[in-house]
């Protein structure tokens, strides 16, 4: 183990004994290195008589470098070596000193214990220079590592999910034994680099009990990868990582992840309004497409009717091309109407309407289809005005009292109410016909979709009240029914009442 | 169906279908009947003969049928000019009208009520130019410009200046649709045009006092998303027994 590298490794604590061997065989050579070196000098000081500072400051020329550039225990033994191999030479003819300077033995001793001291004190401050100068050195390239994550993981492919990405990137980047990378939302764990037992349990362990920590043994960092404070998946490390930096790319991840979730999203948002709008785009062009046979249909079928001549059955025939004529127009008018309002093509134009006209308007409208229904009307104020956008209410206002004559029973009153409740407008249509099943409640306001009860009992397309439910939606409000024998079924609607000066 | 001499009538759609299926009971019904199928075309025969009505399709390929009505009008300003429109082409119907198209219906139209607006398209025409100032009868109600006053069933309506002016102006138009904003620009000034609610809330009032049910008017029609029409004379006649379901079709909502 070597000495020197002691510091980094309490800093990167990770890091696991490996290639000791070579290290201690490296530590020996500098070591002898160092001794052979300080021994020659001894000699060399000996044999040329030098005096004693002299040939301290001999063995300081060899030290100093060997603290420097291999470490405090080498240059401590080397030093220890240079006074035991400058004692044992000059042990061996101590008269000649003592008898040239006999004053000289006790300052030798002091000369000798300074030299060590400053051996000692260079070798310490050398190492402790070295140290940081490696920790810098290590964080450099670990920000450098981590920098160069955050990066590619901008670039990556979020079409692709995001998890063995970042498992490869990560043992790439940061040089490390093995990664894995469990994302909880895909409920899936990814891993690169050498396993030895499958980190698959581990992982999610480390998600489900939320444990990260480090093991400056094995070498093992376990990361719990948080969104805020939400846990989206795990990571696992094994190899030269600091905490910190495991910290910072268990962050990146959860970042990813974030990344990869909006834009999976996104996608799908735009993939979805794309459908939407191509299907609108069909239905508008096979309603435009409608007109034209079947204007000439309903020309001709009238044409036949006002040439004359026609006897009671062909009159009759006429009559019936004339009428399902007009039931085919209208569904291709409410389909073209459907088609936009999905499209959002439909741009809401508010303005202040009168409520109370435009209901004199709607039910002037239907006056054919009201002819034998009773209908009354309950108008909280005469003079309500509403900002909105009055085609679409009238649109919405239409579909729920055409509903009600049609599910009506013969004999009942339609009621349609406008109560102005909490800065809402809510217009009600209730009538007396089958009970809507509360099963079916939410879905009768959907496309397509008709009441079980009432599949076989009235012409319908099964689109109006889901314009009906746009219109509202559009302006901001809601829509709702509810059914039971005693009050009858009644379709509400509520508009926000917004201040008419914001109304153009 | 009432003898009368022979109406000359162009019909312009770029849809032979739909030429097709009109010719036949226009011819039996007394009229005489050319076709075009693009409005330059259209222009063409205008020019080398005469007619007493065209039919005009909104949309068609070429200059189309807006353009075409400008260009009609430009050199026979009193032609009738029926336009073939479809439900979703509110825009093009005012610009029509206010263009000076006479009248307009809304595909699929049905053939009686297509004849009954040609006729009363000539008619109007062909009946004498009325002084402006002289009163107009129609149905129960009479309106005499020049004292102001308006009676139902011989009784003095009270009206206000504005409703005066509203029931003036779509009494002497009568059975022709004025847009709201020709009518709000006569009774208020072009500074008025855009305030259609304004005009709503005044024919409301209007209609509670010359129609015995306001919500399901006689006479004071309303041609959704486009304006207001007054009962022609002879409609108002036919109305009862014909015209009833038909007027109806282009306020079905859409």
């Amino acid at each position: 183990m070597s000495g020197s590298s002691l510091p980094v490794r309490i800093v990167l604590g990770a890091r696991r004994a490996r290639g000791s061997g070579a290290r201690l065989l490296l530590f020996t050579l500098e070591c002898a290195l160092g001794i052979v070196g300080v021994v020659l000098a001894a000699a060399v000081a000996h044999w040329s008589g030098w005096l004693v500072p002299i040939a301290v400051l001999l063995y300081l020329l060899i030290v100093i470098p060997i603290a420097l550039f291999c470490g405090f225990w080498q240059a401590l033994i080397v030093s220890l070596s240079a006074v035991v191999a400058h004692s044992i030479l000059n042990a061996g003819e101590p008269h000649l000193h003592a008898r040239a300077n006999p004053a000289t033995d006790p300052a030798n001793s002091v000369t000798l214990l300074i030299f060590v001291l400053v051996a000692l004190v260079v070798s310490r401050l050398s190492a402790r220079v070295t140290g940081h100068a490696r920790e810098a050195e290590s964080w450099g390239s670990q920000m450098h590592d981590l920098y160069e994550l955050s990066r590619r993981t901008l670039k990556m492919n979020l079409h692709e999910e995001p998890g063995p990405q970042l498992a490869e990137l990560v043992h790439e980047i940061f040089e490390l034994e093995a990664v894995a990378v469990f994302d909880a939302d895909l409920h899936d764990v990814y891993q690169a680099g050498y396993w030895a037992v499958d980190p698959q349990e581990m992982a999610q362990n480390v998600y489900y009990f939320e444990t990260s920590d480090d093991d400056a043994e094995t070498g093992l960092g376990r990361r719990v990868v948080r969104l805020g404070a939400v846990p989206v998946g795990s990571l696992l490390v094994r190899g030269e990582t600091s905490p910190l930096t495991n910290n910072a790319i268990a962050s990146l991840i959860a970042i990813t992840f974030d990344r990869y979730r909006a834009f999976a999203n996104e996608s799908r948002i735009e993939t979805e309004r794309r459908t939407e709008q191509l299907r609108a785009t069909v239905l508008d062009s096979l309603a435009h497409a409608y007109k034209t046979p079947l204007t000439a249909i309903r020309a001709a079928s009238t044409g036949l009717g006002e040439m004359g001549h026609l006897s009671a059955g062909q009159a009759e025939l006429v009559g019936l091309i004339d009428e399902q004529t007009g039931l085919l127009s209208e569904l291709t008018t409410r389909l073209l109407t459907t088609a936009r309002l999905d499209a959002g093509e439909v741009a809401i134009v508010a303005a202040p309407v009168g409520v109370g006209a435009m209901i004199e308007e709607v039910l002037a409208s239907l006056r054919d289809r009201l002819a034998s229904m009773k209908v009354s009307i309950e108008l909280q104020d005469e003079n309500l005005i509403l900002c909105c956008d009055r085609q679409l209410l009238v649109m919405l206002l239409t579909q729920y009292i055409d509903n009600a004559c049609k599910y009506s029973i013969f004999g009942t009153t339609i009621t349609l109410r406008v109560e102005l409740v909490n800065k809402e407008v809510i217009f009600s249509v209730n009538s007396y016909g089958p009970i809507i099943p509360m099963a079916d409640r939410d879905r009768i306001f959907d496309r397509y979709y008709r009441s079980s009860n009432y599949s076989n009992r009235a012409p319908g397309t099964g689109i109006g009240l889901s314009v009906a439910k746009r219109v509202a939606l559009i302006h901001g409000g809601y829509v709702w029914v509810t059914s039971d024998e005693i009050e009858g079924t009644t379709f509400f609607a509520a508009i926000p009442a917004q201040e008419l000066k914001r109304c153009s | 169906m009432t003898i009368q001499p022979e109406i000359r009538i162009l019909v312009v759609d770029d849809e032979s279908a739909i030429r097709r299926a009109l010719r036949p009971p226009l011819v039996e019904l007394g009229f005489q009947v050319s076709e075009a199928s693009r409005g330059e075309e259209a222009l063409q025969m205008l020019r080398a003969a005469v007619y007493d009505a065209v039919l005009l399709d909104v949309n068609m390929p070429g200059i189309g049928g807006v353009e075409t009505l400008r260009r009609i009008r430009a050199f026979a300003p009193r032609l009738p000019i029926l336009m073939l429109t479809v439900r979703d082409q509110e825009e093009e119907k005012v610009e029509a009208l206010d263009l000076g198209a006479d009248d307009y219906v809304t595909k699929p139209f049905s053939t009686r009520e297509l004849i009954a607006r040609i006729r009363a398209a000539v008619r109007r025409v062909k009946s004498p130019l009325r002084a402006d100032d002289a009163p107009i009868e129609i149905g129960e109600i009479r309106l005499e410009p020049v004292r102001r006053l308006v009676t139902r069933r011989r009784q003095a309506v009270h009206l206000t200046r504005k409703e005066f002016d509203i029931l003036h102006c779509l009494m002497s138009r009568a059975g022709r649709v004025v847009t709201y904003a020709k009518l709000l620009t006569a009774v208020w000034g072009a500074d008025c045009r855009e305030e259609v609610e304004y005009l709503r809330t005044f024919v409301r009032q209007l209609r509670k006092k010359i129609e015995d049910d306001p919500s399901n008017p006689q006479y004071l029609l309303t041609d959704v998303y486009v304006g207001y029409r007054f009962a022609d004379a002879q409609m108002f006649q036919d109305a009862a027994e014909t015209v009833g379901a038909e007027n109806a079709e282009p306020d079905n909502a859409s």
